[in-house]
């Protein structure tokens, strides 16, 4: 091996371990909404993806409505998603959660399967509804640091623009963390988490708790899909692609760990960009996917699983 | 210790409560799991700063009454109950179970279910979820620190790490932060080691003369009779005898216990 390849091996590495890394905190961003579902309420949303594109779409509208710089969409859109997460399970997704189902006297396997069917509805008229409101055409967020980059060598370079996004979604996650384990909420939240049926035994009223948690979820889902909008281009039908890799950053990082969420996506975004560049674009999903594989066969609770 | 400590608005002295005004009311009370009664037509009553032990076999109804009493039994077709529950004038079996914490009502559940990732103070914090209990929660805290010295030691030990008497302490813990007037608790001894047990019972004493009264779910029968100002047996669901420990003999116990009618 010459120098030269030596050094551009280096650099591929380089470029993988920083652009996956980048990639990750967007990519943990997407999935903790998905985790905070699952870990609290047991809710598999899969709709999830979903939700992030009306996010993004929301953005992208208020984008062409005000001269402001893009950045400042986050603003509306978090709070505005936080609401419709709160509506939704406050006086939706509560009324056919597991523990709704259990309450009937529905055995446990009808009451996990009538929200997934139920999400999985939802998702379908969400797409729908965006092609109806809009149309089928990609669409993005353009902003003055769309083409913008570091140079951090010769042929190594970050995009400012994931930068940015990679430690607003590090601040994130570390405000969730926070919240989760010092507030009065958050406590409830965890508790309702730990035992759901104890969790009233404490004055919870977990049905705002969930309705709370879900906003949260869709919150961050909010703030995931103005990133989305913002550093490439999304589609009515683009959703599912999101609750895809939301699953493999769960499967990877395990569930209920904010912490998880986050290794597991700087992991899921590290293999996708060293099997892209080794094995052609093509191979990204591939490299995500076997990597998701390995963990289920050797770690199937996750690396981070509590 | 135990000065002015969980004091509610109305609690009494234990040597002043010649009246003993009915604190809870259960009156006619059945409770189901679908179609199967577990309880039938339970008439029973606590005074003000009493301690009530019900004692039975397994299978008896005792938990089912204590959830009925919480509100835990209200699950639509899975399970409910039927007949009434009054706490100080409130028909509580009309409430959901937070409204009758808050009503001042605490239960430590059968087996602790304690949340088992969270640390001591953690699960202890839940515990003063109510808004109202909010105010002075540090105070609190400290007061429950001070009835078990050893959990101030371990607050920020995770909670399935504690042995099965600390985990019972945290649970009794727990229940004291939302300041109840009537604390139920299920199996207060189960599966415990006899000086932790004892230990318990100290405790379950400073509580007793701050005025909170308790409904306690006992198998030993001797602490059961010890401790209690009144004793109910339940058998196959029902209330078979009660009575206050002095006024019963051991043979009527057993002989309701078993239900070999003596």
């Amino acid at each position: 091996m010459t120098n030269e390849d030596l050094y551009y091996t280096f650099i591929d590495i380089a470029n993988g371990l920083l652009t996956g890394s980048m990639l990750g905190g967007y990519y943990a961003m997407v999935s903790i909404g998905l985790a905070l579902n699952f870990g609290v309420m047991r809710l598999v949303n899969l709709a999830h993806g979903d939700w992030l594109i009306v996010a993004a779409y929301i953005a992208a509208a208020l984008a062409t409505l005000t001269p402001l710089s893009p950045f400042w969409m986050f603003v509306p859109v978090v709070p505005l998603m936080f609401v419709v997460g709160y509506v939704l399970q406050r006086w939706f997704l509560n009324r056919v959660s597991v523990q709704a189902m259990e309450r009937r006297g529905m055995s446990t396997n009808f009451g996990l399967m009538s929200p997934l069917l139920v999400t999985f509805g939802t998702s379908i008229v969400i797409a729908q509804a965006l092609l109806g409101i809009f149309d089928s055409n990609a669409r993005g967020i353009p902003n003055e640091l769309s083409f913008a980059a570091i140079r951090l060598g010769e042929d190594l370079s970050v995009s400012v623009l994931r930068l940015i996004f990679f430690f607003v979604a590090v601040a994130i996650l570390i405000f969730l963390h926070q919240f989760l384990h010092r507030s009065h909420i958050g406590r409830a939240i965890r508790a309702a988490s730990d035992d759901s049926e104890i969790a009233p035994l404490m004055g919870m009223p977990t049905a705002h708790v969930y309705a709370v948690a879900s906003g949260i979820a869709l919150g961050i889902a909010g703030a995931a899909g103005v990133m989305i909008g913002m550093s490439r281009t999304f589609q009515p039908f683009d959703g599912p692609q999101f609750l895809l890799v939301a699953f493999g950053v769960v499967i990877i990082g395990g569930l209920g760990s904010v912490k998880g969420s986050l290794v597991g996506g700087v992991l899921l975004g590290i293999v996708q960009v060293l099997a892209g560049t080794y094995f052609g674009p093509a191979a990204q999903q591939v490299g995500g996917y076997m990597l998701i594989l390995l963990v289920l066969a050797f770690r199937p609770k996750g690396l981070f699983s509590a | 210790m135990a000065e002015a400590i969980f004091t509610t608005s109305t609690a009494t002295a234990p040597s002043a409560r010649p009246a003993k005004a009915p604190l809870l009311r259960i009156g006619g009370l059945s409770a189901f799991y679908g179609e199967l009664r577990a309880i039938y037509d339970v008439n029973l009553s606590v005074g003000e700063g009493e301690i009530l032990s019900v004692i039975g076999a397994n299978g008896a109804g005792k938990s089912t009454l204590m959830k009925s009493v919480m509100g835990m039994m209200n699950r639509g077709s899975a399970a409910h109950t039927r007949g009434e529950v009054v706490f100080r004038g409130t028909r509580l079996d009309r409430l959901g179970t937070e409204a009758i914490v808050d009503a001042g009502v605490a239960m430590v559940p059968e087996g602790r279910r304690l949340f088992p990732r969270m640390s001591v103070e953690d699960n202890l914090l839940c515990g003063a979820w109510l808004p109202r209990c909010r105010v002075g929660m540090r105070a609190r805290l400290d007061e429950v620190y001070a009835l078990f010295p050893r959990l101030a030691e371990r607050r920020s030990q995770i909670v399935s790490q504690m042995s099965g008497g600390e985990q019972q302490m945290v649970a009794i813990g727990r229940a004291l932060m939302s300041s109840p007037s009537l604390l139920l608790i299920d199996e207060l001894s189960l599966g415990l080691a006899p000086a932790v047990v004892d230990d318990i019972y100290r405790t379950l004493d400073d509580i007793h003369r701050q005025g909170v009264a308790c409904i306690v779910i006992e198998q030993d029968l001797a602490r059961a009779l010890a401790v209690a100002d009144q004793v109910c047996v339940m058998l196959e669901g029902s209330i078979v005898l009660e009575g206050s420990p002095q006024s019963l003999t051991r043979t009527q116990i057993e002989a309701a216990y078993f239900g070999t009618g003596a």
